[in-house]
Parts: C-alpha cells; sequence; structure tokens
C-alpha cells in the first residue's frame, strides 16, 4: 500500500517536471530548446549510476552473509540500471543532434563511458539467467558486478585522456549547459527532474525486488513440487513391486 | 524549428520508456503473484498427498 | 615473509603445471596463434590493398588479434581443469585461494605474452610498420596488456568455466572490460611507434599499470568465491 502511493507521487512528479521543463522553463540562449533535453538526461545518467552502485554493493554483501534478499536488490538494480542507461544514451542523442551536428561524439567521455556501461551490465543481466541454482547465481553476479563497477572509473579516465592527450577538446564541455543566462531557472528545472526520476526509481526498485523474490519462491515451490513428485513415483513403484510376487 | 522534433523524440522515449517499463513490471510481478499462489497451492495438496499414502 | 613466499611457490607450481600441460598438450598455443595471426591476415583483406592505411590501422588491429587470441588463451586454460575434474581438486587443496588466483593468471599472463611477442613481428611483415626502432617500449607495452588481460581472464575465465554457453559468454562480459586496456595499450604502440612526439607514452603506460593493479586486487579477492560454488 505504502508502495501504491509511491508510485502514484512519482507519476505525478514525472508528469510535473515534464510539463515544466518542456513548457515553463524558458529556452537556452544558445542552445535553444535542444537544451530541454539535458534534463530527463542528466537525471537518468545519475539514477543510472546510483543503480549500478546499489547494484555492486548489494554483490559485496552477498558475499558477507549470504543473504539472497541482497541479491534480489542487486538484480533490481542492475534491471532498472540498464533501462536508465539506454534512456541517458537516448536523451544524450537527441541533444547532440542539434547542438553538436552528430548522434554520436567519439570524443566525449561521458557518451562513450556510458555505452560501455550499457554493455558491461547488459551482460551482467544476460550472465544471470544461464546459472540456475539461486546461490551459486548470486555469488557469481556478485563477482561480475563488482569488476563492472570497478571498471567503470578506469574506462572514464581512459576515455577522458584519449581525448586530452590527443588534442585540445573541439566541443564545449557538457557541464556548461547551465548557462548563466538564467541559471537558478535551469537548476531547478533540473533538481526537479532529478527528484522525480529519484521517486519513479526508488518505486521501480521495489517492485523489481518483489518481482524477483516472488519467482525465487516459484522456483522454489517448483523444487519442492519435483521432489514430492518423486517421492511419490517411488512410493507407487515400492508398492507395486510388493504386490508383484 | 527541427529543434523541437528532438526534444519530442527524447521526452517522448524516456518518459514514455519509463511508463512502459513501470506498466510491465506490474504485469510480470501479478502474473508471477498468481502463478506463485497455485503452485504454492500445488505443491500442499502434493505434500498432504504423501502423507495421505 | 615466509607465508608470500608460501604463497608464491604454490603459485608458480601451478603455473608451472599449466605450462608443462600446455607444452605435452594438444599443441592449444600453437593453434591460437595461428588464428590470432588469420584474423591480421584477414584483417588486410577486409581493409584493402592500400599500404599506407594498414600501416596505420596496424597498431588497433595488432590488438585486437591479441583480444581474440586472449580470449581463447584464458578460457582453455581453465576448461582443461574442468574437463578433467581437476578444478573440484584445485578447490579442496587446502592453500590460499589468492595463490592459486596468482599462480593461473601468471600462466594466463605468460601464454599471451608468448602470443604478443610472436604477433608483433607478423604485423611488423604483414603491414610494413618499423617496430623495431621502439623495441623496449613496446616490449613494456606487451607485458603490461598482457598481464592485465590475464588478471580479468582468469578470473572471468573461472567464473564462467562451468556455465552454458560459456563460449559466447565469456567474451561477452569480458570485452567492454578490457576496453580501457585495449584503448591504452593501443595508444602506447602507436606512441612508441612513431617515437612519442607528444610525450604521451608514459601517461598511457601508467594507465595499463593501474589497471594491471586494480585487476590483479579484485580477481584475488574474488576467486576464491568462484572455486567454492
Amino acid at each position: 500500500m505504502k508502495t501504491r502511493i509511491l508510485g502514484f507521487a512519482a507519476l505525478l512528479a514525472v508528469a510535473a517536471a515534464t510539463v515544466n521543463g518542456l513548457f515553463i522553463v524558458p529556452a537556452d540562449l544558445n542552445q535553444g530548446d535542444a537544451q530541454r533535453i539535458m534534463y530527463p538526461h542528466v537525471a537518468s545518467a545519475w539514477l543510472a549510476y546510483l543503480s549500478f552502485g546499489v547494484t555492486a554493493m548489494a554483490g559485496i554483501g552477498y558475499l558477507v552473509r549470504r543473504d539472497l534478499r541482497l541479491d534480489a536488490i542487486a538484480l533490481a538494480g542492475a534491471e532498472v540500471g540498464v533501462m536508465f542507461t539506454a534512456f541517458a544514451i537516448w536523451g544524450g542523442m537527441m541533444w547532440g543532434r542539434p547542438v553538436w551536428g552528430v548522434f554520436w561524439q567519439w570524443e566525449d567521455p561521458r557518451l562513450t563511458t556510458t555505452a560501455l556501461l550499457l554493455a558491461l551490465y547488459a551482460g551482467y543481466l544476460l550472465f544471470r539467467r544461464l546459472t540456475d541454482d539461486p546461490h551459486r547465481r548470486a555469488a557469481r553476479a556478485a563477482v561480475v558486478g563488482l569488476i563492472a563497477a570497478i571498471d567503470i572509473p578506469i574506462v572514464h579516465f581512459s576515455v577522458i585522456w584519449w581525448r586530452g592527450l590527443h588534442q585540445g577538446p573541439t566541443i564545449g564541455d557538457p557541464s556548461k549547459i547551465l548557462n548563466p543566462s538564467a541559471p537558478p531557472l535551469f537548476v531547478l528545472a533540473l533538481m526537479g527532474m532529478l527528484a522525480a526520476f529519484t521517486l519513479v526509481w526508488g518505486y521501480l526498485m521495489i517492485r523489481r525486488y518483489q518481482l524477483a523474490r516472488t519467482e525465487w519462491q516459484i522456483e522454489e515451490h517448483g523444487r519442492l513440487g519435483r521432489i514430492s513428485a518423486a517421492r511419490r513415483s517411488f512410493i507407487t513403484e515400492s508398492i507395486t513391486e510388493e504386490a508383484a510376487p | 524549428m527541427s529543434e523541437v522534433w528532438f526534444v519530442i523524440a527524447g521526452y517522448g522515449v524516456i518518459v514514455g520508456g519509463l511508463a512502459a517499463y513501470t506498466l510491465a513490471l506490474g504485469r510480470r510481478l501479478s502474473r508471477a503473484r498468481q502463478a506463485s499462489l497455485r503452485i504454492r497451492g500445488e505443491v500442499e495438496s502434493a505434500t498432504t498427498a504423501d502423507v495421505g499414502e | 615473509m615466509s607465508a608470500l613466499r608460501r604463497h608464491a611457490t604454490i603459485a608458480l607450481a601451478i603455473a608451472r603445471k599449466d605450462a608443462l600441460a600446455e607444452l605435452r598438450g594438444r599443441q592449444a598455443v600453437g593453434s591460437t596463434i595461428f588464428f590470432a595471426a588469420l584474423v591480421l591476415l584477414l584483417f588486410g583483406f577486409a581493409l584493402g590493398p592500400d599500404s599506407g592505411r594498414l600501416a596505420e590501422a596496424a597498431p588497433g588491429l595488432l590488438w585486437l588479434a591479441i583480444v581474440f587470441g586472449g580470449l581463447l588463451t584464458v578460457a582453455r586454460l581453465h576448461q582443461m581443469e574442468a574437463d578433467d575434474g581437476a578444478l573440484e581438486q584445485l578447490a579442496l587443496y587446502p592453500v590460499d585461494r589468492r595463490a592459486v588466483y596468482a599462480g593461473k593468471a601468471l600462466a594466463g599472463a605468460g601464454a599471451m605474452l608468448l602470443l604478443g611477442g610472436l604477433l608483433f613481428p607478423v604485423v611488423a611483415i604483414l603491414y610494413g610498420v618499423p617496430l623495431g626502432a621502439a623495441w623496449l617500449p613496446l616490449a613494456v607495452t606487451v607485458v603490461l596488456g598482457s598481464v592485465g588481460f590475464a588478471a580479468v581472464g582468469t578470473a572471468y575465465a573461472g567464473l564462467t568455466v562451468r556455465m552454458r554457453a560459456r563460449e559466447v559468454m565469456l567474451p561477452l562480459l569480458m570485452l567492454p572490460i578490457v576496453a580501457p586496456l585495449l584503448l591504452a595499450a593501443v595508444k602506447a604502440t602507436v606512441a612508441a611507434v612513431a617515437g612519442d612526439p607528444f610525450g604521451e607514452l608514459g601517461a598511457w603506460l601508467q594507465l595499463l599499470v593501474g589497471f594491471d593493479i586494480v585487476m590483479l586486487i579484485a580477481g584475488a579477492a574474488t576467486y576464491g568465491f568462484l572455486l567454492e560454488d
């Protein structure tokens, strides 16, 4: 019930933040309307990083405590994170085309890092489906999530150097999107979008966690069912054997 | 103003995608809960049958 | 000190066992190197006969060939254990798991080094790149790249060796992880061949060292969990 209230709050907040970002906040002087995409784009990227941090932490927690609930949290983080990563990339492309003139800018460290992030955690999700035993799956997934999380800063640095050592950046830094002409309004719009997306994130994390727990219960019941079926057939067999001679 | 189309595409996919994922997740969850209840019932009847024999 | 020496002895013994198995075995090293050289030859076909373009792309192609060959190498080092049921015995030995990891990683790094060392002359001949002049920085790059790849590869091969669809899962998990290694190794190779005109060689080698250290620590810390299951 509490989760449902959170869901409604998230719905209202996203609707309000979207209307605000699209119609109420003025357009940027340099980038015009394209800048409006930055609000959901930055919020998505931020939540993607948060999700993967949760996955790594829950994975470490599982390795220490051996509690499958922590593994369910790790799974929820990875799946929700992959979705937000995809949104962040899409938003970046839709912003890059009008502002930079291209969908994809190889020398932008964030875009390139985010693309690798998507590959890393899509692989994590695929990997999880290929192991059946819940504890084995949880331990292996924890290792994958941990190494992936460690890799992210290395990727980021390497791509920054890739650009930085080569030649001066030819394109304006994306962090300067908050143009000083009307900073408080833009910052407020971004913060509003971030708050709204964080509410949605919390709702989705809870629901995905519940789904993982329910599916695990089904697996467990299936196993129990198979065991009792085997027992029954064994009993029937032994009865017929006794009756045979 | 072709820029506007990029803005619409950006918001449309992100907000629409969020909605689609939320709905799909809700459907997966309710289906899983039904299946869980059904299987639990089957297992219980199977185990009582064992005891009966 | 004595504990460290004991671990080193265990690691060396495991690495020696793997090396012996490879040398006496089915010449798998030879076929992996042949495969990687074949990849280099096919890149030549794919990019056409323009020798200038080939020379320009050579460092990237070389490291891609090393990565592809390396995927086969690290997978095989665990596969041959799992095939004979030796991995279970390895897990039962009352030794530190980090020493086991170090031994497997050492064997992997040795095989990678052999692969890299043999592919460099192939690239020099096929693509007409003058590699001989800058042999020292190139050797350092190959050593660092091999260690880093083996550090990740040993952990991930241990992870996937008893899984369904491991042939697909290993590259799928590993390729994004080694992306910064590939980037740094290619950039270091380019800089070394050109005589380091921008003074960036040191930075890329530093990145490789950082990658190696971080991944060795991560692998050593987690390998025990993988042997357990």
